[in-house]
């Protein structure tokens, strides 16, 4: 599903937010906001305590959503609802260990059948061979990094054990807003599309529009997450002012 | 598979890093087959740090036990700590693979002392990460690493203890994987750390080996250490992992079962820090709040090697608690007029324990480090 829809979407930027913030209402209504404001997909971060791909923004938003009682039991209570109340595809991003302490293949089976398509670990094993075998069968898209640093041969072992999207990675570094568009993007996503069928969508330190145009010119998506959940903190009407900071980047 | 220890250890990390792991294995594993490498580490060993590390017979602390102690002075190393050692390992291959910056994140600020002066003396750039909590608690480590041209950057998030330190530093490296070497101070992270680190390290067990046994004639009936990530242990056990020696690992119970750093003892199988090993963590997974007086234990994790020795049982873990090391910090500077480290403490703390069904048994201690550093946190409790 993650595949058709990115492939079929004209201008394809998706969404990343903080699960439970400011709170689990919130990040329903803000789902729905966005599924109407025009996003093919959502990207929905589990909060964890220790998130080291991570910079500032999306440090401080899953450390205010676990000061405010964040719980993987009540997420998957509201994931079902989030699912059934959009057309498009929700995608999880959760950092290993909580699949680790639930067991990896029970909680991605309870993801899955929450309606969500897809799961994105950024600190997945080196060989994670086990893993992609086991989201094959469950039936849920493993999304996978490719890094400026990954060499050729691991790019290529990288898209053979990937589904939904490659997900490019535009910087050496956290996430977070970046002045400029570096300059080896556009060579290293189409580096990745010369191995794959799979659509590259390029995310870290996006957060401006004409970026977004410069990059949908060469990759198929782009993932805009720290810009977005600055406006989940520390604004009067959370929701409304993260919706509008999306409609302004894709208008 | 590459890299474990059973379930335990592993390379989960960002994308981004894993072909500087991949560099760094070659250049540790040619460093290894070296001749030259190892005589240059040697002679640093020797001139720089001034090992071999006396093993002392601590005469007074046997007759108060009733067991016979050997302590093996890691705290008379240069710098203070066993630390030294792999600073030193790891700065020669540093060195060797041409990086020109070096960062690491520090507790106690024992390490972060050792790199910052391993830098200093081969005219390298060095950032240290340490939490702002540790920053207050250690300060003569701040100021020693600041007067050795390192910059000392302050960690407030999370706790602001080590394991926010290293979340950090794991970012700077990220950032700067190109021109930056991460100089990991314990047996934690990412393979290959955790060998590494052991390799460095077991200069203290192989040293102490053939001590005990000029001194003696015959192998201890154990050994015991402090384990935090683990480094000074998994040094002094690897000695002796293959002989009939008992080897104990003392965690820090903090304040008791609630407030503790026992990863081993409480915790359960999980990846912080690009390694599977026990960690302290809740029912989500998230990795929970720790507490010891000893700021170079205060850490949720511990080495892979660690978790896998605890899992198999060729090493018993055994948590220790504040009150208990402060006590033997107290004991060993009266008896033996040796201040060390509170994080050693946990370690000397033991042999109460340990005497009780072994009377007469041999039993060599692993004295890190040394506890000048932690005479701010002793008086401050008024001792």
């Amino acid at each position: 599903m993650i595949t058709e829809t990115i492939r079929n979407s004209k201008k394809a930027v998706i969404p990343y937010i903080t699960a439970g913030l400011p709170s689990f209402e919130d990040t329903g209504a803000l789902i729905r906001a966005l599924a109407d404001a025009g996003a093919p997909a959502i990207e929905i971060g589990i909060p964890f305590s220790d998130p080291m791909a991570d910079g500032p923004v999306i440090q401080k938003a899953s450390k205010m959503s676990l000061d405010a009682g964040f719980s993987l039991d009540e997420l998957f209570l509201h994931l079902r609802e989030w699912c059934g109340s959009v057309s498009i595809p929700l995608i999880v991003m959760t950092y290993i260990n909580p699949l680790v302490r639930r067991g990896i293949e029970e909680t991605l089976i309870r993801i899955k059948e929450s309606g969500v398509s897809g799961v994105i670990i950024p600190d997945l094993p080196s060989d994670p061979a086990d893993i992609f075998e086991m989201s094959k069968s469950i039936g849920i898209d493993l999304i996978r990094l490719v890094a400026p640093t990954t060499k050729p041969e691991r790019i290529k072992d990288i898209v053979e054990k990937c589904t939904g999207f490659v997900y490019s990675v535009s910087i050496k570094g956290v996430t977070g807003s970046r002045e400029i568009v570096p300059q080896g993007l556009k060579k290293q996503v189409q580096l990745i599309k010369s191995m794959t069928d799979l659509p590259v969508c390029v995310g870290f330190g996006v957060s401006k529009k004409e970026h977004i145009e410069e990059i949908l010119k060469f990759a198929d998506g782009v993932i805009v997450g720290s810009y977005l959940v600055e406006k989940l903190m520390d604004t009067a009407n959370p929701v409304k002012e993260t919706n509008e900071a999306f409609l302004r980047l894709i208008k | 598979m590459k890299g474990y220890f059973g379930e335990f250890g592993g390379q989960y990390v960002p994308e981004t890093l894993l072909p500087a792991l991949e560099e760094l294995e070659t250049a540790f594993n040619d460093a290894c087959a070296d001749a030259d490498f190892q005589a240059e580490f040697d002679s640093y060993m020797k001139d720089y740090v001034g090992r071999p590390s006396p093993l002392t017979h601590a005469k007074n602390l046997s007759q108060h036990f009733g067991v016979d102690v050997w302590l093996k002075r890691e705290d008379l190393n240069h710098t203070g700590s066993h630390k030294i050692n792999n600073a030193i390992g790891q700065i020669l291959l540093a060195k060797r693979m041409n990086k020109k910056r070096i960062i690491a994140e520090t507790g106690a600020g024992q390490h972060g002392v050792a790199t910052a002066t391993v830098c200093a003396l081969f005219g390298l750039k060095c950032a240290v990460y340490m939490g702002t909590e540790d920053i207050k608690r250690q300060n003569v480590n701040v100021q020693r690493m600041r007067q050795l041209g390192a910059e000392v950057v302050p960690v407030s998030t999370g706790t602001a203890t080590l394991k926010d330190a290293t979340s950090e530093a794991i970012r700077d490296w990220v950032t700067n994987v190109d021109n930056t070497y991460y100089l990991i101070g314990s047996a934690v992270g990412p393979h290959p750390y955790p060998i590494m680190v052991r390799y460095f390290q077991a200069i203290i067990g192989k040293e102490a080996r053939a001590q005990i046994l000029e001194a003696k004639g015959v192998l201890p009936d154990a050994v015991v250490a402090c384990v935090g990530g683990g480094s000074n242990a998994i040094g002094i056990f690897s000695g002796f992992v293959d002989d009939p020696v008992e080897l104990i690992g003392v965690e820090a119970y903090g304040t008791g079962a609630d407030k503790n750093a026992a990863s081993i003892s409480f915790g359960f199988p999980g990846v912080l820090h690009g390694a599977m090993s026990y960690l302290l963590q809740d029912k989500d997974g998230q990795v929970l709040d720790t507490h010891s007086i000893a700021a170079g234990l205060d850490y949720p994790g511990v080495g892979p090697e660690h978790s896998w020795l605890a899992a198999t049982g060729r090493v018993l873990y055994k948590p220790v608690g504040d009150a208990d090391a402060l006590s033997a910090f107290s004991l060993l500077t009266r008896l033996e007029g040796i201040l060390p480290a509170l994080e050693s403490s946990h370690a000397i703390a033991y042999l109460s324990t340990y005497a009780v069904d072994n009377a007469g048994k041999t039993i060599i201690v692993n004295l890190s480090g040394r506890g000048d550093k932690d005479l701010h946190t002793v008086l401050e409790l008024g001792l």
